[in-house]
């Protein structure tokens, strides 16, 4: 059964380029365009990973990692942050707010399809 | 001799106020030309990207159904073993210019960012300039350097506020200086 994945950041391109990578590995993506669209989705449709960005309008990715962990069927299900930023601040941040890992754009399709392999197959 | 340094005193005030104004305007014209080309230049870059992300795709579509034909070729048994290993290196090469396009495309994220910071700085620079201007002319006291030099303190007060907003208005968010693929690291 194919699994799917959650990708939210508010940069269009951006998706377009996860959608685009983790679909030629096999995957099935959700595109979100901020936290809360984000949420609306993973609400509507349990996925089996979350790649986030940080800095969105609305909600941003840390609120949505902190929302994620207080639904019952999310606790366990792996979220990645894929930001801009690499501070040890805010990946603390992130690290405490729930997240399974960070990774600092720009991605590369084959490390990043290798971490999300490892995480959910 | 009290009517012409009271002459004086006017005309230094009239100075100031005009350098402030003029320092208020102009530098406030300047700042939206460069806020309006900023914008520009983000909205040409996000279409830039979209063309280019839209054949970026055509190419890579086109490029699996030609090595779908070619895998039929070959399942023919026709091509000699040389030639098996020659397409297949060249599928390799194709793929790792296909992840450094992807990694590559990732600069409009990066740019888009940095231009919306650019523009909160600049739209935080023109309520500077504003607020110079705003206690230039029309705040001027009738009389009397002490006045003066008071007023000019709080204008200074002033735009030391602004300039104290500003600095705590947008954290950076982006310090890549190349695109190279950046760390992963799960916790």
């Amino acid at each position: 059964m194919t699994k799917t994945i959650l990708a939210v950041d508010d940069s269009g391109s951006l998706r377009q380029m996860l959608s685009f990578s983790l679909k030629a590995a096999g995957y099935g993506v959700i595109e979100a365009v901020d936290g809360q669209d984000g949420l609306a989705k993973a609400r509507q449709q349990k996925v089996d990973l979350v790649l986030t960005d940080q800095n969105m309008p609305g909600m941003d990715g840390l609120s949505l990692i902190k929302a994620l962990r207080g639904m019952a069927n999310y606790k366990s299900v792996p979220i990645l942050m894929l930001t801009t930023e690499s501070g040890d601040d805010i990946k603390a941040m992130g690290k405490a707010a729930g997240a399974t890992g960070w990774l600092v754009k720009p991605f590369d399709p084959a490390r990043l399809t290798e971490v999300v392999k490892k995480l959910i197959g | 001799m009290a009517s012409c340094e009271l002459n004086a005193s006017d005309r230094m005030q009239l100075q100031v106020a005009s350098l402030l104004s003029g320092v208020s305007t102009h530098g406030d014209q300047h700042l939206a030309e460069v806020e309006r080309d900023l914008v520009q230049m983000d909205v040409l870059l996000d279409e830039a990207i979209k063309k280019l992300c839209a054949s970026f795709m055509a190419i890579d579509q086109a490029i699996g159904v030609q090595q779908e034909t070619l895998d039929a070729v070959l399942a023919t048994g026709m091509a000699a073993p040389e030639q098996n290993a020659r397409l297949q290196a060249l599928r390799d090469e194709i793929g790792r210019h296909v992840g450094a396009a992807v990694t590559g495309l990732q600069f409009q994220d990066m740019t888009s960012q940095l231009i919306g910071r650019m523009v909160q700085h600049l739209a935080g620079l023109r309520d500077v300039f504003g607020a110079l201007g705003g206690n230039g002319a029309a705040t001027l006291p009738e009389s009397g350097s002490e006045e003066m030099l008071a007023m000019l303190d709080r204008i200074g007060d002033r735009v030391g506020a602004r300039c104290a907003e500003l600095n705590g208005l947008v954290r950076s968010t982006v310090n890549q200086r190349h695109m190279e693929s950046g760390d992963i690291e799960l916790f």
